[in-house]
Order: structure tokens, then C-alpha cells, then sequence
């Protein structure tokens, strides 16, 4: 299989600049400067039908195509390393043993772009991330590829990390320009985007961690070469990171488009203890989960769309039959409440009032009524809320307890857990037992 | 077990004797400096309070007032922001913070029983710190590390895969 | 345009609208929350969510723009349960406290509720909790009301540019807080109370004490304690205001008001409004009835005219009174008795900027709309802060630099502090060389035009100061150079001028200096008004040298209507200054006084006691006792702002009118009065109302001549007011070379370098808090602004040694005071600061005056300060 994210991985030192180099990093940016031109870069990354890692999936060269475009001056590169999705660690493996590919990635941009200036957003939770890519950035700036005259070329990118500060809804990028202005992380109105008129109301993109590391190998080879990888709709390799009731938990670069079959069984080694599988939520927290009929559903934009969910960041987090819905969504839902911004009515409110209805279940102390309501307060905040993280939490639910609905009522009516024997479960085994 | 220590960045032991004068100018110079990296002075409130907050230990509201002084945003949005983001200490803390993960991919590992384990053995609910000021406790969203969960950071450590077997020595570590 | 349907109705609305503003175009309502008039769009509340045609979710109808083709609804059963449900949410945590809440009636979620219907109550879990503040003077919090719409807090940033409070902690948990978590300690504009839907913010003055709909009557009056004249709304029940209110998008203030206009009309019902004449017997001043009062002041003046001569009378207008009241006092003093003696406080510093400007530029350089500063890409300011003499000017400052204009201060920043680029404020005494080298700096850049070879040979002739003048600034030259480069460039600039350029140094000089600014780069001049009134009463002709309508004083006569002409004195007029010189002297024997305090309000408070003591008669109309009043032969009790019909011309020129609310003293207005002493003086016209008086002013003044009574309604009438704008122009422009501008007289000029720490200048502080007379006698000011204080900086104090709270003796020349210390950020090195509001301790007790020869404007002398530690 072919790494492109995560090539030169198994050295240690992959995070230095000159181990980066001697892989074959920093081609891709003499390349660019030396031999094409802006637009070239913009139709390349087009044409390499690059869609963002972020969550959305969005078409990476179009944004960057309405960003060029906008008269505005200057432009600004903003790299989206908040990962705070539930279940996501896979850019943290780029930021730690990576760094260059990032940087790469967001100089070539700011070539495209003309930008002058970039942020490298990094959550708070991974202290020594921030470290690494200050490392790395000074690395970067001591043999050129930063600075004002970036490879003698008259080309000037300066980049920084800005460091958040512990909240989820950062990660929305308009969340992000705001907390990155040194306000509130309260997402803003769209339009205008921030193609447009993004932080200090001038152009900028955001985009994701694993977007930009993807940048060089589709410049160094070809938009073609790319697109060879995955599938049509969903082009290139994709970081999934593993995480729940698996043997092998752990980030896997795949071609998208490999069914979840491939990933669970064979590359994580299948369900701990050789348990049955109860359910996958496909993309981090935020996105519905899937029952084990869907096991084969090849993991690419389309497909998961397809079956009600979404790739999202591509967190796969398994769930086996010791696990209680009822308990997860409770645990996911305080989740949304806790990181809910508070800008708009539905979320702030109803995320608050779903936790405690399910927290009543979960407890035994909710009735059949109890149920109807909850599904009443998640349909009136679907749909209704400012941005998608609201969205998001009451579409999770809904589709939860339409999947799960027998065990729900299970709790309902009998006041406990339907699933067995509760001392089972994995976290009450020591770490030796498991082996 | 592991860890992944990480060495600067860890806040001045409360209570150190203090120049109040030398440390106001030190952040003084400080945020001057961050400053050059936005092209608005405002913007550089995020990483004035961590300055703030790395000198002071915490963000007193005398710090935040300093804070408001040296990057012109008002105090009130200076509040408004810090209480925004969870992971600003607006309160003195104990000397070692446990940040502990118990979201979903935790939970399903157990991070619940890490839980129980922290306030049978200290005392320690999510916010709270204990007598002697050793411990403070912050329940956390997800950090990052669920391939290794149940996952922790202790002050600016990450320690993954804990169990009941191993909790107990990894605090031992911190005084 | 674009063409959309909403319900069905086709509606057309232009490119930028919302479908919200589309809707109402049509009066298609949809109900809000968050969004208000005035403030950016925000989109939180969710309750306007409208169905758009081939759109898969509800969109909210406040953010979302037209299109060409849009098929809007608004009202359908899926959208009145979204309706409901946002309803639901927001009940969730509010506290159906309806019977002792004061928004109860008014309350906009009450209102919805109404509308869409109440939820059944499905919330099983317990509400938030948060205790009611009412620890702040003004504004009580009660955050379990809260919403979270976060109109408060963007109009408090976005509007006032005060930032004071903000929306702290997250999601469920957030609620709106001053920094304190406590009290405000912010500006005071109460416009966060204006915004509040529910009952979550809300005034303390009128706290559980009256039910929206108490509210018995509503005048649309204008503001009465400054220049700026925003309207706004008396609400009253009986004689007593309940509250004024502004309204959002109405007048020059747009809906904003200041912690003045909002809370300070208290003082109309204070204790001490004086209820009947008095005339002083033996020494005491008792009660008489108003005719006894009337005949008195009649006998007396006739008496004086004939026993030495109309000259020996002189009168003092008012800033505070209405132009039918100010001009009633000229035409009882120019044409009744016949005496050029009248002026007015507006001496100190605005008549005579204003005079020297429009001789300058043509009368129409400082008539322009206040609410057109925001629209202005860069502004200077010189001479004060105008956030505290005019703060909703001061507002419109903030407001166009967060649009990206520039802004230039010289002087004291104060409010305008975090809304600009160049602070130029300089060490006392050397603001001169500051505006020399802007002037010198702009000359340079922009080059000459021609348009007016008077002043231009005058900036030709400046001196380029020198290093050693430039570093004894304190002003970085390079900001200087900067600032000039920016200045250079403004398309559509402002200059704001206040009374501090004129106070200090060569006043005339000084004024040149900007005025050549605002000519070299061709920008509207805005002139700072601490009185409301004082524009109005310069165009009725309470000055020394000019007549109604502002001609200049020319004896003969004039024609007032068919058959009827006035004559207009001979004798050249008195000036204010000239008034206590001539009680001194004995050349003046009577001053009329009108709603004024000149004790009070004038430097060397000995020397005017001691001038009007020498008076054969002082006549006092007032509200109040005053310092003034104890000197008075008569006091004549007047009505307040709140209590009579009139218009009021503002700092811009605008004519507005006042309104009558209810009268709570039985004082009269004051024209009425002075009309009736007129009538016993030989004066024929009589008048039946405001109104009447304002026609003859339209009869005699050739600004008004044009200007209909009922054009003044609604935003005012602006001037020029129908009628050709007579220019002063060239020929008027007669200053005295400036080169050899003479020393002013008892000022001591600093020999070389002041440095700063030498010497301490004792300055007045103008405070936002205060206007003077008026609002020390205001409760609600009073419990934020208590008491005198002598401001300092940092460095002062600590070269002092001073903390806050220490208590010093302040001494100068003049005299000595007591008085704690308060240490503030933005007063300049080399000044203390004192306010001139307080009895007890009072600024211009502490201070001379000298005048100045050219503008013949008040400069203080004797005001270096001595300050020790009790
Ligand atoms: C609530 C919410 C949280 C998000 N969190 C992240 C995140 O942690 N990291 C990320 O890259 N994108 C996140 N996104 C997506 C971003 O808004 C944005 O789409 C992305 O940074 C764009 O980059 P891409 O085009 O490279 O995917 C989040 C979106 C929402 C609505
Ligand atoms: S849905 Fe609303 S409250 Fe929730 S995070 Fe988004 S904007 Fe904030
Ligand atoms: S859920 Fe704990 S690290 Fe992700």
C-alpha cells in the first residue's frame, strides 16, 4: 500500500527537516515555485479531485480557486489542527511525525494563493504538538522555505501556531477565524465565507491538517498519479484512525473507498475478545452510527452518505456488544452540551435538556413519555440550528435510537441495562487480562 | 503504560516569592513580541492570557485587568473570552492538574472506573483540587488519544492505555 | 432590485436586503429576538425561521439575503412548531416571574409566547439559577431572564464602543457580565436596556415602581445637557418622569443616549427647585408673589436706565434655555431697554470659535450633521475629549474608526482612547508646536489652492519649530510624520474642536492652527458644546455684537413687520468679561442673569462675587439656589427642561423641538417672564405661546427668515433652514497678525522646555459623569459620581507618592482645596485634573482667567498646582 501522509513513518526521526528532505520532502515546493505558476497549482489541485479532511469534504482546489479570486489583499493560509471530533487522532500523527509535510502543504498554498501570512491552529489538548511545529517551522525558516524571500524567489510566507484554548466548536472554521482574532470561538454568519472575507475580514482558507499534507505528493507526481488513489468520487488515501472495541486500535492509511470489512478485521485485527460487533460510528462523534449490516460499506464521501452517516474525519470508534447505547449517547450528548457554544436557541437549550432525559434513562428513572419528548427536543433542534454542531448532536441521537431503539425502551421498562453483565466490560478487565 | 513528557511550559509553583514589578514588565515584553505575529493588536489575546497564565500560575482577575492593559481589549471581553475556552485556569489550581479523558472511545476502556478510582483515592470530583493542593482534577473531551485509551495528561504529559493497575504509579510520579 | 414572492405577494427589495427587511417592505411581520435595529445581523435566537422555496432546511430570515426568484413562506405549521419549539427552549431556563417582573407588558418573549402559544410544560429538570444584582446604581442584572440574544452586548460593543459587558462562560452556562461580575463601573449609557427584550437588564431608577402601561403620557422631546440634542422620550404618569427612553433609529442619536440624557432627569424633581419669587430684604431673600417680583425688577431697571443710562444694564443668556427664551432676553435688553450688552458663558470658549471659524470659511463651516461624522474616513480631534463633553458625538468617532477611518487626537484622549491611531496628546503648554508642525507637515504635502490667500499667507508665515521645541512635546515626531501622511490622504474628513484648545496657551493661535488643519485638507469642523443650547442662543443674538440671525451689530433700525421697526443700539456691547470688569469699575450697575451661574462657572470665582456684590441690582432666573443666587436682588424661579415648549438648535445647527412634559415646580417659562417685564418696560408685541415668539424670530432674523414652524418636527430643521446661507468669507477675515500675536496677560509662559514633573498644571477634568448645575443636583448621577476628585497619572503619583484615596491639599495662586486623590490612566503628565461640578470643591475657585486679545476667549492663568499630602 502506498503511503502518502504517512511516508518515511517508520523512521524515528521523521519529524527533523533534513529526514524529511532526504525522503524526498520539499520537492514538491521547488517544483512549484520553479516551474509553475499559480493557477497551475490551483488547476492541479482541482483536477486531482482533492476533497477536504476536515469533515465536509469539500473540493479542496475550488476553494482555493474562490479565495484567488477574491481582489482582497492580503490572504491568509489558516491550517485547521483543532482535531477535537470525538474518536480523531489522525492528525495528530502529521503534527508529531509529519510536521514538514504540513508545512509543505500550506507553503505551496500560500504560493497559489499569494498569502503572505499563515496560522497553524493547534488545540490545546496536544501540548507538545505546539513544540514540534515550532521546531519544525524554525527548522523551515533557517533553509528557506519560510520567510521574506522564500527560495531567493522574492516569495514571502511567515507562519506561526497559534495555540486554542479547549473548545470543540473551534474547529468550525468560522469558529476558528473568530477564536484565532482573539474573540470568542462563536462561528460566525456565512455568507460571506471565509474565502471571502475570513479572518480580519480579508480571504483566507481553512483547511484541514491531513488536506495540506496531501498538497505535495499531488504536486510532485501528478493530479493524474492522485487520482489513482481511492475512488472516483473520493480520490487519495485517508488517514482512519481506530479506536474502540478493536485488537489493533491505531491510524491506517487506506485508499478511500476500503469497506470497513477490510479495516476492522483485517488491518485492526477484529473485535477484542472476539466479541460481536454492535455497532460503528464512521467518522467521530458526530456522525451517525452504522448497525453491523453496514460492515461492508466501502468507507468514501458517497457511500457513508449513502447509509445515513458521514466520513466525516474518518474516526472509526467500535463498538462490541458490552457496550451500552444508552450510555454512549448520554456520554456523547454531554459532550455536545458541554461544547456547545451557546450562540443559538436549539443548541445551547436542547442539548442540555436531551443530556438529562437520557441521563434519567440511563438511571432507570424516565418513562415512555420521557422517550417521546426526547425525540420531539432532537427533531426540533435538527435543522434548526446555527451551525452543524447542534445539527449534529440531535441528528446522532435520532438516528441512534432509531437503530436502537429496542434498547432504549429496554431501559425504559425495566429501569436497567439491557446488555449483560456490566462487570464485563473492557475498562473493568486490567490491561494484562486482554492478552 | 505510556508517556510522553513534554518539558517546558509548566506554570511557576504557587505561592513562589514573586517580584510583582519585573514579572508585569516581563509580560509587558512578552506580548509585545506576540504581538508582531497578528496584524491586529487584539488578536494576540489568546496567547497573551497563556503568557499570562504561565507567569502568574493562573488568570487572577488582576491578570486579566493586566492583560486587558496590555492588548487594549476590555476587560469584560477579556473575561467573555476566558471563560469561553475550558482550559484557561481562572481559579489557582494544585500543583499537578490530571486532565483525564471520559469521552466515548475512553469510556468504552473505562475511563468511568479512572474516575471513581480519582475521587475513592483523593477525593477529587471534576474542578476540584485536594487539601494539600497536590491535585486538581478536569474531566476532558476527547484528547486525542483514543488508540490509547483510557488516556490522561498530567500537566503537559500524556500517559495512555492507564488502568487500575497503573494509575496509581504514574501519580506517584507527581508531588 | 430583486424580485421575490413572500406569501405569495410579489415583493421587491433590493440586493442587500434580508428577506426580514423584504417582508416588513410589505408589512409582512416575522418575529425576532436577536435582531434589532442598528446592530449587524446575528442569527442566534432562531426564531424568524422562514421556508424558502427549493431550500432543504428553514433558514432564519434576519441573515439570509434575497435572490431574484426566491419563493418565501412565513408562516406555515412546520414553522410555527419551529417557532414554538425555539419558545420552549427559551422557557426552559426563564423563569415565569411575569408579576414582579417590570418588562412584564413589554417583554418581546411574552409577547411571542402570546402569539405562538405557551409549551405544555414538558421540562422535567430544574431551571437555572442566578441571584438578581441590584448591586449596580443604575442597571440591575437578572440573568435567569437572560436569552442570550446578545443585543446588550452588541450594542454595548458595537454601538457605544464601550465593550463594558460581555457574554461570559459557554453554551447553557453563559450569561452577560461587566468585568466586575458586580457593578458596571462603564459608561452608564443604559442603551443596553434599551435592547433588552425580556427583563434581564433593566433600569434601577424606576425599579417596581410602575407597570409599562402606567405610562400616561409620551412627549418626543430633544435632550437638554448637550450640544449634540438627541431626541428622546419623556414618559410620564402625573407630574413625575418615569423614564426617558430613546428610540432605536430616531434622531440624531439613531435611538443611542448617554448616562445624562438616560438617568439624569431626576434632577427636575429635586428637592431644591425654587417654587416662588424672591426678593432679598435685609439681607435674606423671602418669598414674594410674582407680581410684587415682576413690578420690582421693572421699577429697578427703569430706575437705573434713567439714573446712569441703558448701557449700565447688561444681561447674561443661557445655554440651557430654549431660543424663544434667549431670544426674548436679547430683545428685552437690544430693543426694549437698548443695550448691546448680552452674552453668555458660551464666551468662554464656543462663541468665539465659532465666530473665528465662519469668518474663516463662510457660516456654513460648522453646520453639518452630527450623525454624518460616522460616514467621515478620518477624523481630528483637538481640545477634549469629546466622549465626555458630547458623548454621543464621542460615539460616532468610535464608531467610523471601527469602519476603518483614521483618528488623530490632540489632547486628551479620554473615551476615544482604544479608537485611535494617533494619540498626539503633548505635555501642557506645548500643544502649539504639535498643531504647528501638522499644519506646516499638511502645507507641505497638499500644497497650496488658493481658495483663500488670507490664511494661507498666514500658514506661509509660520515658524517650522525646532528639535529642541519638537522633543520638549513629548509627542514622537514620527507619529507626527505619520499622522500627517494619513491626514494628507482623508477624502472626507472631520475636525472636532474643544474647549480645551482655547483654555490654555494663545486660544486665537491655536485655533488658527486647526482651523489651517481643517483648510488644508478641506474638512467639516464640528465645535464641541458643553450646553445644549449654546449654538441657539449665538444665532438669537445673545452676543455682544451681533443681531438675531447673526448680522453684525449696526445701529438704526430694523424692521420687525409691517409698520413695526426695532432700533438697534448704538453703543458697542459688553462682552462677559467686560460685565465683571464693569461691576467693578461701577460702569455696570445691573445684570439680568438667566438660567446661568456665573460664580460658578467662571475662573477667579472671588472676582465675580465681588463684581456682582458691587451690583446695584442682580436679577437671577433659575431653577435652583446657585452660587449665583446669593448674590441676587431677585431670583426668579424658571422652569425646567422637562416643563416648556421651545426649539433648540444643536452643536451642528439643527433645530429641534422641546417639548413640555409636566411641570413639577410652579416656576414660568422664561421668556414669559422676561416678555412680561418687557411689556412693563414699553414693549407692544404680546405673545400666547412658544410658538409665536418663534414667528417673530422668523420675522426678524435673516437665518430663520425661511424656516417654517411645522418643518421642525420629526428630525429638526437643519441649516441653513430654507434661507440663502449668507457667506462671511474674506472680507470679514480680520485677525490680528499672528506672527505678533501679543503675550496674553497674566499667563507666564514657559521658558524653553517644560519637563514634565516640574511643574504640575491644574486643568479642568470634564467629566462624562457631569454637565454642572444640573446634574450635581441629580441623585441617580450623584451615586456614580459622588464626589470631587483630583486626577493624576501614574507617574505623577508616583513621583508623589501618591495612592488612590489619599487626601491632598491642591494649591495655587488662587487658593487652596482639599480633595482625595483618584489615579487615571489617560490624564498627561505635568496635569492634574478637578472637575468643576461639585459645591464643596470647585475647579474655578482654584484658577485665573486672563483674555485672550484676538478671539477674546477666557485662557486660564494661576493654575500651576502645588499638591501635598494632608
Ligand atoms: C462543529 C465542527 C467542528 C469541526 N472540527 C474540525 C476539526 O477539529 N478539524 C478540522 O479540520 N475541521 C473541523 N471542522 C470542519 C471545518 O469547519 C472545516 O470544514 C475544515 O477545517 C475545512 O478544511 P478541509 O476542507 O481541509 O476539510 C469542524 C466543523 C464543525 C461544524
Ligand atoms: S449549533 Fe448554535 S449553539 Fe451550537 S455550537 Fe453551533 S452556533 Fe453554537
Ligand atoms: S475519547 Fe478519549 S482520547 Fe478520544
Amino acid at each position: 500500500m502506498k503511503n502518502v501522509i504517512l511516508r518515511n513513518i517508520e523512521n524515528p526521526n521523521s519529524h527533523r527537516i533534513e529526514e524529511y528532505i532526504k525522503a524526498g520532502g520539499y520537492f514538491a515546493i521547488e517544483h512549484a515555485v520553479n516551474e509553475m505558476t499559480p493557477r497551475d497549482i490551483i488547476d492541479d489541485i482541482k483536477k486531482s479531485g482533492l476533497r477536504g479532511r476536515g469533515g465536509a469534504g469539500f473540493l479542496t482546489g475550488t476553494k482555493w480557486q474562490f479565495a484567488s479570486l477574491d481582489p482582497k489583499f492580503p490572504k491568509y493560509i489558516v491550517c485547521n489542527a483543532d482535531e477535537g471530533e470525538p474518536g480523531t487522532f489522525k492528525d495528530r500523527v502529521i503534527l508529531e511525525r509529519n510536521p514538514h509535510q504540513l508545512i509543505e502543504g500550506m507553503v505551496i498554498a500560500a504560493y497559489a494563493l499569494q498569502s503572505i501570512r499563515g496560522y497553524i491552529y493547534v488545540r490545546a489538548e496536544y501540548p507538545h504538538v505546539e513544540k514540534i511545529l515550532n521546531e519544525a517551522i524554525k527548522e523551515a525558516y533557517d533553509k528557506g522555505f519560510l520567510g521574506n524571500d522564500i527560495m531567493s524567489k522574492h516569495f514571502r510566507f511567515n507562519l506561526s501556531v497559534h495555540r486554542g484554548a479547549g473548545a470543540y466548536i473551534c474547529g468550525e472554521e468560522t469558529a476558528l477565524i473568530n477564536s484565532l482574532e482573539g474573540r470568542r470561538g462563536e462561528p460566525r454568519i456565512k455568507p460571506p465565507f471565509p474565502v471571502n472575507a475570513g479572518a480580519w475580514a480579508k480571504p483566507t482558507i481553512v483547511n484541514n491538517v491531513e488536506t495540506f499534507a496531501n498538497i505535495p505528493y499531488i504536486i510532485e507526481t501528478s493530479p493524474k498519479a492522485y487520482s489513482f488513489l481511492g475512488t472516483k468520487d473520493s480520490p487519495g488515501t485517508k488517514l482512519f484512525c481506530v479506536s474502540g472495541a478493536v485488537n489493533n486500535p491505531g491510524v491506517y492509511e487506506l485508499p478511500l473507498g476500503t469497506p470497513l470489512r477490510e479495516i476492522i478485521y483485517e488491518h485492526c485485527g477484529g473485535i477484542r475478545g472476539g466479541r460481536a460487533l454492535k455497532g460503528v460510528i464512521p467518522g467521530g462523534l458526530s456522525t451517525s452510527i452504522l448497525t453491523p449490516d453496514k460492515i461492508d460499506c466501502p468507507m468514501d464521501f458517497a457511500n457513508l452518505s449513502k447509509h445515513g452517516s458521514m466520513l466525516g474525519s474518518g474516526a472509526i470508534i467500535v463498538l462490541d456488544d458490552t457496550t451500552c447505547i444508552v450510555k454512549i449517547y448520554e456520554r456523547a450528548m454531554r459532550f455536545f452540551e458541554h461544547e456547545s457554544c451557546g450562540k443559538c436557541t436549539p443548541c445551547r437549550e436542547g442539548t442540555g435538556w436531551m443530556r438529562t432525559i437520557l441521563g434519567r434513562i440511563e438511571d432507570g428513572m424516565a418513562d415512555m413519555e420521557d422517550l417521546a419528548t426526547l425525540e420531539d427536543a432532537a427533531l426540533n433542534v435538527a435543522g434548526k440550528t446555527f451551525c452543524p454542531l447542534g445539527e449534529g448532536a440531535a441528528h446522532v441521537l435520532l438516528s441512534a435510537m432509531k437503530h436502537y431503539r429496542g434498547e432504549f425502551e429496554y431501559h425504559v421498562k425495566y429501569k436497567k441495562c439491557e446488555v449483560t453483565d456490566p462487570s464485563q466490560r473492557w475498562g473493568h478487565l486490567s490491561m494484562g487480562e486482554l492478552d | 503504560m505510556d508517556t510522553m513528557r513534554c518539558a517546558a511550559d509548566t506554570p511557576a509553583p504557587l505561592g513562589a516569592a514573586k517580584d510583582g514589578a519585573s514579572e508585569s514588565a516581563m509580560l509587558k515584553d512578552k506580548i509585545k513580541v506576540l504581538k508582531k505575529l497578528y496584524p491586529h493588536a487584539r488578536s494576540v489575546l489568546l496567547p497573551a492570557l497563556y503568557a499570562a497564565q504561565q507567569l502568574y500560575g493562573w488568570l487572577s482577575e488582576d491578570a486579566l485587568e493586566e492583560v486587558s492593559r496590555l492588548t487594549g481589549v476590555s476587560p469584560a471581553e477579556v473575561k467573555g473570552v476566558v471563560t469561553f475556552y475550558s482550559l484557561f485556569k481562572t481559579r489557582p489550581l494544585g500543583r499537578n492538574v490530571i486532565y483525564l479523558c471520559t469521552n466515548v472511545a475512553c469510556l468504552i476502556m473505562g475511563a468511568d472506573t479512572l474516575e471513581d478510582f480519582l475521587h475513592n483515592t483523593y477525593s477529587l470530583s471534576n474542578g476540584e483540587t485536594t487539601a494539600d493542593g497536590r491535585f486538581s482534577l478536569v474531566i476532558m473531551e476527547c484528547i486525542g488519544a483514543c488508540d490509547k485509551a483510557p488516556a490522561m495528561l498530567v500537566n503537559d504529559d500524556c500517559h495512555f492505555n492507564i488502568s487500575m493497575d497503573n494509575i496509581r504509579e504514574i501519580l506517584d510520579n507527581y508531588k | 432590485m430583486v424580485k421575490l414572492t413572500i406569501n405569495e405577494q410579489e415583493v421587491e427589495a433590493g440586493r442587500d436586503s434580508t428577506i426580514l427587511e423584504a417582508a416588513k417592505s410589505v408589512g409582512i411581520i416575522i418575529p425576532t429576538l436577536c435582531h434589532t435595529k442598528g446592530l449587524e445581523a446575528y442569527g442566534g435566537c432562531r426564531m424568524c425561521l422562514v421556508q424558502i422555496e427549493r431550500v432543504p432546511r428553514l433558514q432564519t430570515a434576519c441573515t439570509t439575503k434575497v435572490n431574484e426568484g426566491m419563493v418565501v413562506f412565513t408562516e406555515t405549521e412546520e414553522i410555527n412548531k419551529a417557532r414554538r419549539a425555539v419558545l420552549e427552549f427559551l422557557l426552559i431556563n426563564h423563569p415565569l416571574d411575569c408579576p414582579v417582573c417590570d418588562k412584564a407588558g413589554e417583554c418581546l418573549l411574552q409577547d411571542h409566547v402570546a402569539r405562538y402559544g405557551a409549551s405544555e410544560g414538558r421540562f422535567a429538570e430544574g431551571k437555572r439559577v442566578h441571584p438578581e444584582n441590584v448591586n449596580d446604581p443604575f442597571i440591575v442584572r437578572n440573568m435567569q431572564r437572560c436569552i442570550l440574544c446578545a443585543r446588550c452586548t452588541r450594542m454595548c460593543g458595537e454601538a457605544q464602543g464601550a465593550y463594558a459587558i460581555s457574554v461570559t462562560g459557554r453554551g447553557a452556562h453563559s450569561f452577560v457580565e461587566p468585568f466586575s461580575g458586580d457593578r458596571y463601573n462603564c459608561e452608564y449609557c443604559g442603551n443596553c436596556l434599551t435592547v433588552c427584550p425580556v427583563g434581564a437588564i433593566m433600569s434601577r431608577l424606576h425599579r417596581h415602581s410602575y407597570r409599562p402601561w402606567y405610562v400616561e403620557k409620551e412627549v418626543e422631546t430633544v435632550c437638554g445637557f448637550c450640544g449634540v440634542g438627541c431626541t428622546t422620550f419623556l414618559q410620564m404618569r402625573a407630574a413625575t418622569i418615569i423614564r426617558t427612553l430613546p428610540k432605536l433609529g430616531t434622531g440624531v442619536n439613531k435611538g443611542l443616549l448617554c448616562v445624562r440624557g438616560r438617568f439624569g432627569y431626576d434632577y427636575v424633581e429635586s428637592e431644591g427647585r425654587l417654587k416662588t419669587p424672591m426678593i432679598r430684604v435685609n439681607g435674606v431673600l423671602e418669598p414674594v408673589s410674582w407680581e410684587k417680583a415682576l413690578a420690582y425688577i421693572t421699577t429697578r431697571l427703569k430706575d437705573i436706565a434713567k439714573r446712569h443710562s441703558p448701557k449700565a444694564i447688561a444681561a447674561i443668556a443661557s445655554g440651557m434655555c430654549s431660543n424663544e427664551d434667549n431670544y426674548m432676553l436679547q430683545k428685552l435688553m437690544r430693543f426694549v431697554i437698548g443695550s448691546n450688552n448680552i452674552d453668555s458663558t458660551a464666551r468662554l470658549s464656543y462663541a468665539p470659535a465659532k465666530t473665528y471659524i465662519e469668518k474663516i470659511f463662510g457660516t456654513a463651516a460648522t453646520a453639518n450633521n452630527i450623525s454624518d461624522i460616522e460616514k467621515s474616513d478620518g477624523i481630528f480631534t483637538a481640545g477634549g475629549d469629546p466622549t465626555a463633553i458630547n458623548p454621543v458625538l464621542g460615539i460616532q468617532i468610535r464608531s467610523a474608526w471601527r469602519r476603518g477611518a483614521k483618528v488623530v487626537v490632540s489632547g486628551q484622549p479620554g473615551g476615544l482612547g482604544n479608537f485611535i491611531d494617533y494619540d498626539l496628546n503633548s505635555v501642557p503648554l506645548h500643544e502649539e508646536t504639535v498643531l504647528n508642525t501638522i499644519v506646516i507637515g499638511l502645507a507641505e504635502m497638499k500644497g497650496y489652492t488658493g481658495k483663500n490667500p488670507y490664511i494661507e499667507k498666514k500658514i506661509k508665515a509660520l515658524r517650522v519649530p525646532c528639535e529642541p521645541e519638537l522633543r520638549a512635546t513629548g509627542v514622537l515626531l514620527e507619529n507626527m510624520e505619520e499622522a500627517i501622511d494619513d491626514l494628507s490622504r482623508l477624502k472626507n474628513p472631520v475636525v472636532v474642536v474643544g474647549p480645551a484648545l482655547l483654555q490654555s496657551g494663545i486660544p486665537s493661535k491655536n485655533l488658527f492652527l486647526v482651523a489651517a488643519i481643517a483648510y488644508l485638507i478641506d474638512a467639516r469642523v464640528y465645535l464641541l458644546s458643553k450646553k445644549p443650547n449654546y449654538r441657539g442662543l449665538i444665532d438669537m443674538g445673545c452676543v455682544p455684537d451681533s443681531i438675531p440671525g447673526g448680522l453684525p451689530v449696526r445701529p438704526g433700525q430694523i424692521k420687525l413687520k409691517k409698520g413695526v421697526t426695532l432700533t438697534v443700539p448704538s453703543d458697542k456691547g459688553m462682552n462677559l468679561f467686560e460685565m465683571i470688569e464693569g461691576a467693578l469699575d461701577g460702569s455696570l450697575k445691573a445684570l439680568y442673569v438667566m438660567g446661568e451661574n456665573p460664580v460658578f462657572n467662571l475662573p477667579d470665582r472671588e472676582k465675580t462675587e465681588k463684581a456682582l456684590k458691587a451690583l446695584e441690582l442682580l436679577v437671577v432666573q433659575d431653577i435652583f439656589m446657585t452660587e449665583t443666587t446669593r448674590h441676587a436682588h431677585v431670583v426668579i424661579p424658571a422652569s425646567a427642561w422637562s416643563e416648556k415648549d421651545g426649539t433648540m438648535t444643536n452643536l451642528g445647527g439643527r433645530i429641534q423641538f422641546l417639548r413640555k412634559g409636566a411641570a413639577v415646580s410652579t416656576g414660568r417659562s422664561e421668556w414669559r417672564v422676561i416678555a412680561d417685564i418687557a411689556k412693563a418696560l414699553g414693549m407692544n408685541e404680546t405673545y400666547s405661546d412658544s410658538k409665536e415668539v418663534w414667528e417673530e424670530i422668523t420675522q426678524i432674523s435673516v437665518l430663520h427668515s425661511a424656516s417654517e414652524y411645522e418643518e421642525i418636527k420629526g428630525v429638526g430643521l437643519m441649516w441653513p433652514y430654507g434661507s440663502v446661507q449668507f457667506q462671511g468669507g474674506a472680507e470679514d477675515f480680520e485677525v490680528e497678525g499672528l506672527e505678533i500675536l501679543p503675550e496674553v496677560p497674566g499667563r507666564k509662559t514657559s521658558e524653553g522646555c517644560v519637563v514634565p514633573g516640574n511643574k504640575l498644571y491644574l486643568l479642568p477634568e470634564r467629566s462624562l459623569f457631569h454637565s454642572g448645575s444640573t446634574t450635581r443636583k441629580s441623585k441617580a448621577i450623584l451615586s456614580v459620581s459622588p464626589e470631587p476628585y483630583l486626577a493624576i497619572n501614574t507617574v505623577e503619583a508616583g513621583r508623589l507618592g501618591l495612592c488612590n484615596d489619599d487626601t491632598v491639599w491642591v494649591k495655587t495662586a488662587r487658593g487652596a482645596a482639599v480633595v482625595t486623590v483618584k489615579i487615571v490612566m489617560d490624564c498627561p503628565e505635568g496635569v492634574v485634573m478637578l472637575s468643576n461640578t461639585f459645591e464643596k470643591v470647585n475647579f474655578n475657585a482654584l484658577v485665573g482667567y486672563a483674555v485672550d486679545p484676538v478671539l477674546k476667549c477666557m485662557v486660564l492663568t494661576d493654575n500651576e498646582a502645588h499638591i501635598e499630602k494632608l
